[in-house]
């Protein structure tokens, strides 16, 4: 047994399995028809703003999902969220015929934006105004995405800029241009370094774990709405660990924290 | 057959078997599941390395159009196009002929072209800082204060000329930096890993299919 319990995991283990057990279960009542109540985000009720403010302007939308891989541990689920949110924006965009561009930065995402994209058009019944070139390769750099990013953003003066991903540097680069060129812009990450720039320069931020609410939140199925519920099981589990290891930590020396020692199983 | 290979269980499958591959060797150690795991992390690098060949098509494909048309500022997508076409035909792993990442072309370019333009614009990111911050800088209501305070003490925190002249400066911004700013940070990732567990579920349950043809059956 102790050869298949890796050490120092065990404990990290359990709770990890605690919290999925608790948000598959409020999913499960979601199916039996108890919704929990969820608090409005902001940023995400402002989607539909946004891609009407540009259809007024006859200007286009241009979201991008971040420029981060699928495989990545941390930032992967960041590209998913993304991807999540550019489903419901293409379908928008498709039920309202405006022209969506989608800059892309990894290879191996580009198929699936397209494909997202180009099903959100034929579901709306709109699939010969689907346009594969606006699906944008731009650069595998970093720099060279941005620079790109900006000079698409200058030319095509777009009516909203939505950006809902992992970013880096780049992305005060891309959220000032998008305010310059006078783009309602609605921007996401959970990169806690980048979260500032885009506070101040966007209209609206989707702040850490509201980018992986946005999928479930704009599909609006109670299933995927009660597994946002079951995330408030972790934070209570975080903030009473957090409160015992403060405590402990205060009256006791790390040596003799039995808290400090259960978490190292 | 076409219509059951195109059928969305079988993504969505696929998803739930390389999630379960890469969790699991993290925590128990069964050797089975171990090496099948290794295996996939290796077909994985495979489909990377083919995903490579669909950026540089799309970009033909953007620029190329481009191009045709001769619409607004064609030429830059030509400049696009012949960097794009000459770096990888320099770069290409065959040094018998002389190509490859020491091929004096490549070189040139990545030296006198790539890392100057890159540094260019990670450098520029200072100027659009300072007319983010002259915009956001504006004691237009308490949080936005708070904001401008916390903001004006980690700016003088940083520069020497303050630090030496009142030590004080150093003190509140440590504080700043390690009080207030790392409980909101630790929220924000504890938060964001409670987000990304709770998509982890809704993917493996197959209920979440955003990023799969915009989750239609």
């Amino acid at each position: 047994m102790a050869s298949i319990l890796i050490a120092n995991r065990m404990f990290g283990f359990v709770c990890l399995l605690a919290i999925m057990l608790a948000v598959a279960y409020f999913i499960r009542r979601a199916q039996g028809g108890n919704v929990p109540k969820v608090r409005r985000i902001p940023g995400i009720d402002a989607m539909d703003e946004a891609i009407g403010r540009a259809v007024e302007m006859g200007r286009p939308v241009v979201a991008s999902h971040g420029i981060a891989n699928l495989r990545d541990s941390t930032t992967g689920p960041q590209t998913i969220a993304g991807l999540s949110v550019l489903s419901y924006v293409a379908k928008k965009c498709a039920e309202v015929s405006t022209r969506l561009i989608v800059p892309v930065r990894q290879p191996e995402v580009w198929p699936i934006a397209a494909d997202v994209v180009e099903t959100a058009y034929k579901m709306a019944g709109k699939g010969e105004e689907y346009q594969q070139s606006d699906i944008m390769f731009l650069s595998t750099e970093q720099f060279g995405f941005s620079s790109n990013y900006i000079g698409l953003l200058m030319r095509e003066k777009p009516g909203a800029n939505i950006m809902i991903g992992a970013y880096w540097a780049e992305s005060m680069q891309l959220a000032e241009t998008g305010s310059r060129v006078g783009a309602m812009q609605i921007s996401g990450t959970a990169q806690t370094s980048q979260i500032p720039f885009f506070l101040v320069s966007t209209d609206y931020c989707l702040i850490g774990e509201e980018i992986y609410a946005a999928g479930a939140y704009l599909t609006n199925e109670a299933p995927l709405i009660a597994s946002l519920a079951g995330q408030d099981f972790g934070r209570m589990i975080a903030v009473i660990l957090g409160l015992i290891g403060a405590l402990l930590t205060t009256a006791l020396t790390a040596a003799g924290n039995p808290l400090l020692t259960v978490m190292s199983w | 057959m076409s219509n059951v290979l195109r059928r969305i269980e079988i993504p969505i499958i696929l998803t739930i078997i390389a999630t379960l591959l890469q969790v699991i060797p993290y925590y128990i150690n069964i050797p089975v599941i171990n090496d099948t795991a290794n295996t996939v992390n290796l077909w994985v690098l495979l489909v990377v390395a083919w995903a490579t060949f669909i950026g540089p098509l799309s970009l033909m494909q953007v620029h190329g159009k481009a191009v045709q048309k001769r619409g607004k500022g064609w030429y830059f997508s030509v400049v696009v196009l012949a960097a794009t076409i000459i770096m990888s035909i320099a770069g290409l792993p065959i040094a018998e002929v002389g190509l490859g990442t020491t091929n004096a072309v490549y070189q040139w370019l990545f030296t006198y072209g790539q890392t100057p333009l890159s540094g260019t614009m990670y450098g520029i990111i200072a100027f659009f800082i300072t007319s983010a911050a002259y915009r956001a800088f504006r004691a237009k209501n308490i949080e936005a204060t708070l904001v401008l305070v916390a903001g004006l003490a980690m700016v003088m925190y940083n520069a020497p000329v303050f630090t030496a002249s009142w030590p004080g400066f150093r003190i509140i911004g440590q504080w700043i930096y390690d009080v207030p700013n790392m409980a909101t940070n630790r929220a924000v990732t504890i938060g964001a890993a409670l987000g990304a567990i709770a998509l982890a579920v809704r993917t493996l349950m197959g209920i979440e299919r955003g990023y799969l043809r915009g989750g239609s059956d």
